[in-house]
């Protein structure tokens, strides 16, 4: 017990890429795709057991293990887990086996290759949430960019090879910033690539203000942050369905997690001198993302933009510096997963049916698909943030976080939130609402038991945590307080 | 005590258990709702006796969250006020689910239709019970959606989807404000708990709060003075004041039972019982005061004079609804917070009846319709409706009114304000009676003129459950009620006065002193007076028909015109804020968005494309290249002079071989030459370069 317990997260590694090596070895499709989702659960209750021998209480990392890898270059293989990398990796483990269900008929070709690289994106990020050595973590952040790449290049929509093209290079661009950061800290921090070391380190204001540009930048994109978004929604509506769920449910917090885990910490001056701008670009983002939404006519463009003008929240209630910011921020983030994955899924659910993603095709849902409306209708209002759903209680910290900077930012942003009712609420009318345009419309099927397996969950998740956040809280709550320590000395 | 947690949780157990059974539930649906609302009703009276003999109560129960300084608890909070629309809205609820377990009958979403009110008597429970402001958001935003939900009952019309969507929106504008206010409550006080808020408002009447700090410059505000500027402004968008008011007429599409819910016990009430809630609070802002009633008064008259223009009698309501609530709020901005409620109770009780008895009656105009001649079909239920709309237009005001009010208004220090007060009132008495008269008439008497779209839906329905329709004996026990309950306002106004008053104790107000006057009630018969000069008014103008040519003229006057068209809100707001939004985003995304920012990445593609091929046209062929060829074909020339020059026969040897071997490298060195490597060696250098020199300036 105490070789499992003791490395519980080597375990939730090697489980994944164990359950890589079993799906080489079978043929039958269908029996590929049950070992994928049963490898996928089994890792959804590793998580709860981390969970559940997780004391929140301590500030610091928990369940670390350090093994030397490259003794040369001072590289270990160090993991750990602190109330922040916990609810990513619970986020990470949870989305993985929906990503499973909801591509069970609507990947009919090279089923292994698809499953498989689900089940690497997901062992590589939570190796990138737990990693404590940053080459582990750049190499594993690298990593994540492949799968999807091949995701969107073999099983996306028409325009698949110049959206895939477009995530490459841009991710590529944060990469090389995030090398170029990672190895200036490493010659500057004393040789060594120990995220705990580099933290306690003090940099000079000039090696903070390059180091910080650095790795901001790469997180930018990634996150995305206005104006570095465009790879975003090409990526988004071209991907299917499981590469849009991993990539806006937890591909996306990769950069928010970078801004908590490097930024604020290791560079605390510097990020107290860029946050002026960074709030302003969020508080942009939020009120662009949400305008752009407003002009879609492509539904999974319509998500993919709204993810920007939701990530913007996130920024916001980082670099604001207190407790109800960045309790907000990774709330914001966690709540932003679950609602986001669950719209795409809907999407993708009306897509295997019709075919088109197109607002303008589709029109009173409610009647053939009543079972799909309700959930969509929850989904929706969850996404604006309506109080009592997750959403809610991320934006009115992050909200409240930022009162204490700004009042005008905190106004603007709610402009954020009224846009976000008009979009979804508009796209409501026009898709679920109304008279079924086609006869075709009028038979479509409504959710069978496998895809309600796949939305209920989120839905009681959206419910649960919107009315009773306390215990995600809790859990960061120390994580947060001594992250706040760090990055300003209170 | 902890029994009347269940005044909420059962309208929400009921709406959870219908939600989850689906379809299950069927026509039986009303059977899980009906018991519900009827145990929270009899709990509420118990709150009310309990209330009554020992003061208010608090129910502290969980711990929601805790983030720093913020922490949410889950406290519910009775007192007067609380008792007195718990009553009202479980007594409503009540009534329109009895109501409508008939009048719902062979809609297809029958149990969703009950889900979603039971749950929205839920919100407006939790909202009066609510002791936390964050607990006020939540139930003031689920109530928007469930009128939305509620609105878009008939999903398949498109105009229902709209007046949803627009409700909700609209709402969610002035939500804004209100969340902002409720940010910057917390930002003040450090806690959102309503009672701890409301003990410190007078202390901090002082305080000030610089909101351009983060410009570096210094620009102090008092908070006291701006909260309720924000959180008014959000009870604007709930109680559909001007200019939010819009989307009160369009939730008509509701089926009528819902608008009865809406008009009598639930969403626009919130408004003035927000306001009287944080009374203590809005009465240290002079500022807000003025605004408030200023509101209120302009909506109050503006939304009686629409309602006398409008033929249809669902939209006559609708502002007549906007008109009472606007006098409400008027009254609030007067400091007259227990004539705001004692009005909103009697309004309560009354458009309720209103409404149901409306309803019942559309439904006999419904099957009216088939009839060839239904010009002067006078449908059955009229009788009762005369009687609620003589109700609603006299009892109110004559409530209203009843002079022993006078010392309600003295103490609030706005003496001079009343007269203004009674005569905007009087005014909204004349056109109140007015437009109710003539709804009724001209529905009625004259027979329908205007077919309106939110009874279509149940025209192909209403012949098989015709027999199954509730029968006139449960209008007659409402009326009844109504009438005890409004008697029962009437008759114990200054009991009331002296019930209600410990809500109000803010300093230097001292309500429920003093005994009654027995003078003359001069206010009274004016008030009377007005009522029956407005019915007299309706009479000769509507009734008579020797005077529809008149009428024919007085509509081409352009004021009337302007009313007709309800002011033009909805065109202004369609013309100036809705379009331009959207062309506005669809600028921002295909010219910004997709021309500016995206051009520039793909223009840093194609010129990174560009400067590899200038790489390899330029610098790789012509200059590498040719510097390597130079060199060869130099040290060759080079050594051939010599060999020539200094010809010496050891030393020419020797050259020789020299020159033979430079000969041989430029060959090679031609051979060897491949673009391709060399490209992408060189490229790779170019990338070390750069990095190197970054990494330089870093380290530096």
């Amino acid at each position: 017990m105490a070789l499992f317990m003791d490395h519980l997260i080597s375990w939730m590694i090697a489980v994944r890429f164990i359950g890589i090596i079993i799906l080489a070895f079978v043929r039958d499709e269908n029996l590929i795709r049950r070992i994928a989702l049963g490898s996928t659960v089994v890792e959804v209750f590793l998580t709860l057991i981390l969970w559940r021998n997780f004391d929140s209480t301590q500030q610091g990392m928990q369940f670390v293990e350090r093994v030397e890898w490259m003794p040369t270059f001072n590289i270990q293989y160090a993991v750990g887990v602190d109330g922040i990398s916990i609810l990513m990796v619970l986020l990470t483990a949870l989305l993985c086996p929906l990503c499973v269900l909801c591509s069970w008929t609507g990947i009919t070709t090279r089923v292994r290759a698809f499953l498989s690289l689900i089940l690497l994106v997901e062992g590589a990020m939570i190796v990138v949430f737990t990693a404590l050595d940053l080459f582990l973590f750049f190499m594993l952040w690298e990593l994540t960019m492949i799968p999807m790449y091949f995701m969107i290049i073999l099983w996306g929509g028409p325009n698949r090879i110049a959206a895939g093209l477009k995530f490459v290079l841009y991710s590529l661009t944060g990469s090389l910033l995030l090398l170029v950061g990672i190895l200036g800290i490493y010659l500057n921090g004393g040789h060594t690539y120990d995220l705990l070391v580099l933290t306690e380190q003090n940099y000079s204001s000039d090696q903070q203000f390059w180091f910080f540009l650095a790795f901001f930048l790469a997180f930018a994109i990634k996150m995305p942050m206005v104006p570095f978004h465009t790879w975003l929604p090409d990526a988004h509506s071209e991907a299917p369905t499981a590469g849009s769920v991993i990539l806006a449910g937890v591909l996306l917090k990769m950069g928010g997690y970078g801004f908590l885990r490097f930024c604020l910490p290791m560079f605390p001056e510097a990020s107290a001198n860029f946050a002026p701008y960074i709030l302003w670009l969020s508080v942009m983002g939020i009120i662009y993302g949400g305008f752009l939404a407003l002009a879609q006519t492509d539904l999974k463009k319509l998500v993919a933009y709204s993810s920007v003008s939701h990530m913007g929240f996130v920024t916001l209630g980082i670099f604001v510096f207190n407790s109800q910011g960045i309790q907000g921020a990774v709330l914001q983030m966690f709540n932003h997963g679950i609602t986001t994955a669950a719209l795409f899924i809907c999407v993708g659910q009306l897509y295997e049916r019709t075919h088109s993603r197109a607002i303008s095709d589709y029109g009173g849902l409610h009647k053939p698909m009543p079972r799909f409306a309700a959930l969509f209708f929850l989904f929706s209002v969850a996404a604006f943030g309506l109080p009592g759903t997750c959403n809610f209680i991320g934006e009115f910290l992050v909200l409240v976080g930022t009162s204490y900077i700004n009042f005008a930012m905190v106004l603007i942003s709610m402009g954020g939130i009224v846009l976000a009712a008009a979009y979804m609420l508009w796209t409501l009318q026009r898709v679920v609402l109304g008279e079924p345009k086609t006869e075709a419309a009028k038979i479509l099927p409504d959710l069978s038991n496998r895809e309600l397996a796949t939305l209920i969950p989120l839905a009681i998740l959206v419910l649960c945590i919107g009315l009773y956040p306390g215990p995600l809280m809790e859990l960061m709550d120390a994580s947060v307080i001594h992250l706040i320590h760090q990055a300003t000395g209170m | 005590m902890a029994l009347f947690i269940l005044i909420p949780l059962l309208p929400l157990m009921a709406s959870l258990m219908l939600l989850l059974g689906g379809t299950r539930w069927g026509e039986n649906s009303h059977r899980v709702g009906i018991p519900a609302i009827g145990f929270s009703f009899v709990l509420s009276v118990a709150a009310f006796i309990e209330v009554l003999r020992n003061g208010p109560f608090t129910l502290s129960l969980n711990r929601l969250f805790q983030s720093g300084s913020l922490t949410i608890d889950l406290t519910l909070y009775v007192d007067q006020l609380t008792v007195l629309l718990l009553l009202l809205v479980t007594g409503v609820s009540g009534v329109v689910h009895v109501y409508s377990s008939r009048y719902m009958i062979g809609d297809s979403r029958y149990n969703r239709f009950f889900a979603v009110i039971a749950l929205f008597t839920f919100s407006m429970i939790l909202l009066v019970m609510s002791g936390n402001l964050l607990l006020t958001l939540i139930s003031w935003e689920v109530m928007g959606i469930c009128s939305y939900l509620l609105i878009s009952h008939a999903a398949e019309r498109p105009p229902a989807g709209r007046a949803a969507t627009k409700a909700f929106i609209i709402n969610a504008v002035a939500d804004v404000a209100f969340s902002f206010g409720i940010i910057l409550t917390f930002y003040t006080f450090g806690t959102l708990d309503i009672q701890t808020i409301l003990a410190q408002a007078e202390g901090m009447q002082d305080h000030t709060i610089n909101i351009l700090g983060w410009m570096g410059m210094d620009l102090q505000i008092y908070p006291v003075t701006v909260i309720p500027f924000f959180l008014f402004i959000g009870a604007m968008g709930k109680s559909a004041q001007i200019p939010f008011h819009v989307w009160l007429p369009f939730a008509m599409e509701a089926p009528t039972p819902v608008s009865a819910l809406i008009h009598a016990a639930t969403m626009v009430n919130a408004g003035p019982f927000l306001l009287v809630r944080l009374s203590p609070l809005i009465i240290l802002s002079p500022y807000a005061m003025t605004f408030i009633f200023i509101i209120g008064a302009a909506t109050a008259i503006f939304a009686g004079i629409v309602s006398l223009t409008q033929s249809d009698i669902k939209k006559i309501l609708a502002y007549s609804t906007i008109s009472q609530i606007g006098f409400m709020i008027m009254a609030c901005g007067l400091g007259a917070f227990a004539v705001a409620i004692f009005h909103l109770l009697a309004h309560g009780c009354y458009k309720a009846f209103y409404f149901l008895s409306t309803g019942n009656a559309l439904r006999s105009v419904d099957q009216g319709l088939e009839h060839v001649n239904h010009e002067y079909h006078v449908p059955e239920g009229m009788g009762i409706l005369y009687g609620g709309a003589l109700l609603l237009a006299l009892i109110p005001p004559l409530v209203l009114f009843s002079g022993s009010y006078e010392y309600l208004w003295g103490v609030t220090g706005l003496v001079s304000a009343t007269i203004g007060f009674k005569i905007i009132g009087l005014i909204t008495v004349f056109v109140a009676s007015q437009y109710l008269f003539k709804g009724v008439t001209s529905l009625f008497v004259h027979g329908p003129k205007t077919y309106w779209p939110a009874s279509g839906q149940h025209n192909l329905e209403t012949q098989s459950v015709r027999p199954r329709f509730f029968n006139g004996s449960i209008l007659t026990g409402l009326f009844l009620t109504t009438l005890f309950a409004g008697g029962l306002l009437t008759l114990f106004w200054s009991w009331f006065a002296n019930f209600i008053a410990p809500v109000f104790n803010f300093p230097g107000v001292a309500l429920g002193e003093g005994a009654v006057e027995n003078g003359f009630p001069f206010w009274l018969v004016v008030s009377l007076g007005m009522a029956v000069a407005g019915w007299a008014y309706a009479y000769s103008t509507q009734i008579r028909s020797q005077h529809q040519a008149s009428r024919a003229k007085g509509r081409n006057n352009k004021w009337y015109i302007l009313f007709w068209n309800k002011g033009y809100f909805d065109e202004i707001y369609d013309a100036y804020l809705v379009t331009p939004t959207i062309k506005f985003s669809n600028w921002l995304w295909r010219i910004i968005d997709i021309k500016v920012i995206d051009q520039f990445i793909h223009s840093i593609a194609t010129y990174s494309v560009y400067f590899a091929g200038w790489l390899w046209q330029i610098i790789d062929i012509r200059f590498i290249d040719r510097f390597i060829r130079f060199i060869g074909t130099f040290s060759v020339k080079s050594s051939g002079r010599l060999w020539r020059v200094v010809d010496i026969r050891w030393i020419g040897n020797k050259v020789g071989k020299v020159a033979e071997q430079a000969n041989t490298t430029g060959q090679i060195l031609k051979e060897i030459e491949s673009r391709t490597i060399q490209h992408q060696l060189l490229v790779m250098i170019f990338w070390l370069v750069a990095m190197t020199g970054l990494l330089y300036i870093m380290i530096e």
